[in-house]
């Protein structure tokens, strides 16, 4: 652990920082977190009718899950901060690409909804 | 000592050099930077299927867009009979599973134990084979009811929804084809095909790589180097995997 303070000495190719067991206990706890929250979207499915409130419950659990996935078992809670910043911030500007193009895709269904002549509208019903 | 070495790391000037900013291996950090890319990949095509999806209009040779439901209702050697979403939360059950054996796999590697890594990695490539599996037994199933890249036959008319909500979870259901199916978008066949298969070659590659790193464990090539490093990038390619997976569950088959 020398090297740290000798900055002629670190390599940075070869570099391997120490790492310790933090058991199981998590990740089996993780595990069952996972496995339930997919139940309940099953369950969800049946109960409830096709909403936009549904599909706003199975995103989030959809992060939800995401979250445990990257936290306990790529370990991103045990990271640097410079970490994870640097792989969670660009994607959250992709969820905001995605909720636009959503929003773009509405309104080109929205236009033809609305602005299409009697006889044409006519054929679709 | 080691209050001590994480106080002298945490001492030095963050980005000048002669220490990891990030406090990870090279290979570690290349790997981070690597799924961010294929991150960026898959999203582009979320982004074309959301946009696709959301914009699909009625036109007079398709339907709408069709309940997914409606179509993955299958199971195998359940033939016959309408099951939505049942086998997809198997899989899903599958890929998490292994996930966790990975996971087992890493932390057996901490602690520099040989015979746990190599039970755990064997258990996490036979969950890998078991899903693909699956996934080629559902795009056999898929193909074998006309869904083409360049064409879609699942366009269900009002009767065909009537007559799919008439059968309950479980009971016999069969396509009364001329009445209930017409044309539907074809971006629904071709996205299905290229999403789930860009995933499906992503955990085709995941288990060549865990079986690589297998063969390495069992030859002593971790042991002699003195850490599992390698089990931990495996693990990371793996679990991105599965994290891409709870996104094409959600919006292909839940919404």
């Amino acid at each position: 652990m020398e090297f740290y303070s000798k900055p002629g000495e670190y390599d940075a190719i070869n570099y391997i920082p120490h790492t310790e067991s933090h058991g199981t206990k998590e990740l089996w706890r993780t595990f069952w977190i996972l496995l339930g929250i997919t139940i309940f979207d099953f369950i969800i499915y049946f109960v409830m009718g096709p909403s936009g409130f549904r599909n706003v419950i199975f995103i989030t659990f959809g992060l939800v899950k995401a979250y445990y996935i990257v936290g306990a078992f790529m370990h991103m809670k045990n990271e640097k901060i410079n970490l994870a910043l640097m792989i969670i911030v660009p994607t959250l500007f992709i969820m905001g690409l995605i909720w636009v193009m959503l929003w773009e895709g509405n309104a080109i269904t929205e236009s033809h909804t609305h602005h299409t002549v009697e006889a044409h509208t006519e054929v679709h019903k | 000592m080691a209050n001590h070495s994480e106080a002298a790391f945490e001492k030095q000037p963050m980005w000048a050099g002669g220490r990891s900013p990030f406090n990870v291996s090279y290979g570690k950090l290349m790997m981070w930077i690597f799924l961010l890319s294929d991150a960026f990949t898959f999203s582009s095509l979320l982004v074309q299927y959301g946009a696709q999806r959301f914009s699909n209009v009625q036109t007079a040779v398709t339907t709408k867009w069709p309940d997914p439901a409606s179509i993955f209702n299958h199971f195998p050697f359940l033939h016959g009979l309408h099951l939505p979403l049942l086998f997809v939360s198997v899989m899903t059950f599958i890929l998490i599973l292994s996930s966790v054996t990975m996971v087992l796999a890493v932390e057996a590697g901490h602690r520099n134990s040989k015979k746990e890594v190599q039970r755990y990695m064997f258990y996490t490539i036979l969950g890998g084979i078991a899903f693909l599996s699956c996934q080629a037994w559902e795009w056999a199933t898929f193909i074998h009811e006309g869904a083409r890249l360049d064409g879609n036959t699942f366009g269900i008319t009002k009767a065909g929804y009537d007559h799919l909500h008439s059968v309950g979870f479980g009971s016999h259901f069969e396509w009364n084809v001329a009445v209930d199916r017409t044309n539907g978008p074809v971006p629904f066949a071709a996205l299905f095909f290229i999403v789930t298969g860009f995933h499906g070659f992503h955990v085709f590659s995941g288990v060549v790589i865990n079986v690589v790193v297998y063969i390495m464990t069992v030859r002593g090539v971790f042991e002699r180097r003195g850490h599992y490093e390698m089990i931990e990038k495996a693990g990371l390619y793996w679990h991105f995997v599965d994290l891409v997976w709870v996104f094409v569950f959600t919006f292909f088959y839940l919404i």
